[in-house]
């Protein structure tokens, strides 16, 4: 069926949503090279800027000078960082993480708490991140304003409402925790929520390692093991969003028992869990937390522990071994390790690449690039973030006219619906 | 001997290597310590040079650096002949040595160290505050995020840290050859975490980059290329992707290895009974 051609509205809100998310995405640029970037000519560019500019969510300046040079310096547009701003909130096993990151992708501020291991009590998970919020809020510009907000759950999460499913390391089944933590923010914001693999798949994919690939696996471990993939510059989700759960892929049938009931996951051969029974040192969670249990025994290994030492190899082999199965299957340009993983990899790249080598086919694994997250230990933080921007970059508009009427001056923006990536 | 095989590039943007040693002959008096060696480099890429101690890797850098002169062979840059007879010629062209003794000013503070002996080659006059905001922004530019002020002496900074400033250095000239010589081989596993990032940044920002390591993870970690050295001779450059642990060290050790992948081979799996090659039930 052919499609009516697009209302003057819909271009206006398309080329400011292409706009923003340029500015967003890519950081300052010339009225000149967002013409170019746009493929749209100099006026168009000019009536866009000058309208975001009127609302406040971008500014136009001279470029601060690194020299003297001949000519006059065009102007640069600069996203409102500080004034246009979205919550992010990392909800992990053992880490709770608030954030006020602003247009251009910014942490301006944060508060986190680690949470004792044990059952998933989600109205205590919602009260702090709630009691997080207030303190953000409150030390947000007086005529900032917040536009949307994201989640990053670890644990499976359904598309179609945000309903939280299961967690094997967390616990929880079936909790509208987006729902819940809307209605106790109390801000007339719905959070979107996403699993938080996936969504570390998309940060680094939009401002990370991955910019420029178009088909890139992440991996990540906190206490399990999760994954995003991103197939043709779109993240896999499958169905119903469970997608890119790679740690539960079967390495090792005769393995170790995994969390989720099944046996030899890769999780449960390439996890801190696995990492510490090996290394014998099972007990160090408890007494140091997760990541520095895990960086504990890196250090051991490179002081010649040969416990820790052996311990590291066969947890490199099988993260190998289950690269190598995804680098056959997905023929991805990258892969990304994040979280724990960033140190596993480097610890025990030699054994990760030799699996590659002799278990992936050699046509899809000579161009793979094996690469540490670049967003360091923010990549699912700033995901929850792209999430939270997503709808006002897809629609700016109404976002415009209330900034234009200086409505929600110091109050959040409502938001219509718990929209997704 | 095997022969030294050049392996296509893994991209058609790296078509012609930046550098190109071929051949090369070095003696010490009566001693030859090089004998026909080559190292190519490309952009974009890191090439590992890895041999057991005295194989020949920091006589044949010094050579690639102008510090020695090569008594034969050829030196190709950007696909063209050149003769580097000092390091300032190896400077003219891009190429850009971190020793290990780094060469930093202890007493000067990050930008000073950064813009140390090159205001005038940039042929710009910069004020602090400029020099300030590059030094800032080409280590933001590497993600370098735990050197909290740029005003800050050398001498305070950790070992990792330096290392960090000395490529970040590299980074600002617009070097296109940076050559590291055992980058990580002082520091603990969080700096060397951390310089393993940064190196690998440096050539996905463009630049061919050489790192000279006895350290194998850190090899297999960053490398796209390894080019191994054995008593004076280069005798495998190989895809890091199409080898293993076992062949790089059978390679370094005996100059050769048992499945041939210095020919390019097919290559055997190796199982190290602990792992997947292992047995059966042994998670
Ligand atoms: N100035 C010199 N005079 C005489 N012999 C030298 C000189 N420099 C190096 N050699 C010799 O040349 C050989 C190669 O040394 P080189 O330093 O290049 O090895 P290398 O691969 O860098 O070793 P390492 O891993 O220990 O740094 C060694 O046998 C060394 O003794
Ligand atoms: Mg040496």
């Amino acid at each position: 069926m052919m499609r009516a051609a697009p209302s003057p509205e819909e271009v206006r809100r398309h080329n400011l949503g292409t706009l923003l998310r340029h500015i967003h995405l890519r950081g300052s640029a010339s009225r000149a090279e967002l013409a170019e970037g746009m493929g749209l000519n100099r006026s168009t560019i000019m009536a866009l800027t000058s309208e975001l500019t009127a609302a406040g969510v971008v500014r136009e300046e001279l470029p601060r000078s690194t020299g003297r040079r001949a000519g006059r310096p065009s102007l640069v547009v600069r996203p409102e960082s500080t004034r246009v701003y979205v919550l992010a909130f990392q909800i992990g096993v053992h880490r709770l993480v608030a954030a006020r990151v602003g247009l251009g992708g910014v942490i301006l501020d944060r508060r986190e708490t680690t949470r004792p291991r044990g059952p998933f009590d989600p109205d205590e998970i919602v009260g702090v991140l709630a009691s997080f919020t207030r303190q953000l809020v409150r030390r947000a510009d007086p005529d900032a304003v917040c536009v949307g907000a994201g989640a990053a759950f670890s644990g499976m999460v359904r598309s179609s409402d945000g309903m939280v499913r299961y967690g094997p390391n967390i616990g929880a089944v079936d909790v509208s925790l987006g729902e819940m933590l809307s209605r106790r923010l109390g801000l007339g914001l719905t959070v979107a929520i996403a699993n938080n693999a996936n969504l570390g798949a998309l940060a680094e994919h939009r401002r990370g390692v991955g910019v420029g690939c178009q088909n890139l696996l992440y991996l990540h471990a906190d206490v399990g093991v999760g994954g995003g993939i991103i197939v043709g510059g779109r993240l896999l989700e499958g169905a119903d969003g469970y997608g890119g759960e790679v740690g539960h892929m079967v390495v090792n049938p005769a393995g170790r028992r995994c969390g989720c009931g099944s046996r030899g996951c890769l999780e449960a051969e390439v996890g801190e869990l696995a990492l510490l029974a090996h290394a014998g040192r099972e007990d160090a969670v408890a007494e140091l937390g997760g990541r520095e249990a895990v960086q504990a025994v890196l250090e051991a290994a490179d002081r010649g522990d040969s416990a820790a030492r052996e311990a590291l190899h066969r947890v490199g082999d099988w993260l190998g071994l289950g690269v190598a199965n995804l680098v056959n299957v997905f023929n991805p340009e990258m892969v990304i390790f994040g979280g724990t993983l960033r140190d596993i990899y480097l610890g025990a790249a030699a054994q990760v690449r030799s699996r590659l080598a002799t278990g992936a086919m050699a046509a899809s694994r000579e161009r793979v690039r094996l690469r540490t997250a670049e967003l360091g230990e923010d990549t699912t933080l700033v995901g929850a973030a792209e999430l939270a921007f997503s709808e006002v970059l897809n629609d700016p508009l109404e976002v415009l006219a209330r900034l234009r009427t200086g409505a929600a001056a110091g109050r959040p923006l409502r938001d219509r619906s718990g929209s997704r990536v | 001997m095997a022969k030294a095989r050049q392996w296509e590039p893994l991209d058609e943007m790296s078509v012609t290597p930046v550098l190109d040693l071929r051949g090369v002959d070095k003696s010490f008096g009566p001693v030859q310590v090089l004998h026909g060696a080559a190292l190519s480099a490309y952009a974009g890429e890191v090439t590992a040079l890895v041999g057991d101690n005295g194989a020949g890797k920091s006589t044949l850098i010094k050579c690639l650096g102008g510090m020695l002169p090569m008594d034969g062979g050829e030196y190709l840059f950007e696909g063209r002949p050149v003769r580097v007879g000092s390091p300032r010629e190896a400077a003219a062209l891009g190429i850009e040595i971190v020793h290990q003794d780094l060469a930093l000013c202890e007493n000067l503070d990050v930008v000073q160290n950064m813009f140390l002996g090159r205001e005038r080659r940039s042929g710009m006059v910069l004020d602090e505050a400029a020099m300030e905001e590059m030094a800032a922004r080409t280590l933001t530019g590497l993600s370098v995020r735990t050197i909290k002020s740029v005003r800050q002496p050398i001498s305070s900074l950790s070992g990792g840290q330096r290392q960090s400033v000395a490529i970040a250095r590299a980074m600002l000239w617009d070097s296109k050859v940076v050559v590291l010589d055992e980058p990580t081989s002082a520091l603990g596993v969080a700096q060397s975490r951390q310089v393993l990032e940064v190196v690998r940044r440096l050539a996905d920002r463009g630049r061919a980059v050489v790192l000279v390591s006895h350290n194998m993870n850190d090899v297999f970690a960053v490398a796209d290329r390894i080019c191994v050295m054995f008593l004076g001779r280069t005798v495998a450059q190989v895809r890091a992707s199409d080898v293993t642990h076992a062949q790089v060290v059978e390679l370094i050790t005996s100059g050769r290895s048992g499945d041939g992948v210095e020919a390019g081979r097919p290559v055997p799996v190796h199982g190290r009974g602990t792992g997947p090659g292992g047995g059966a039930g042994r998670g």
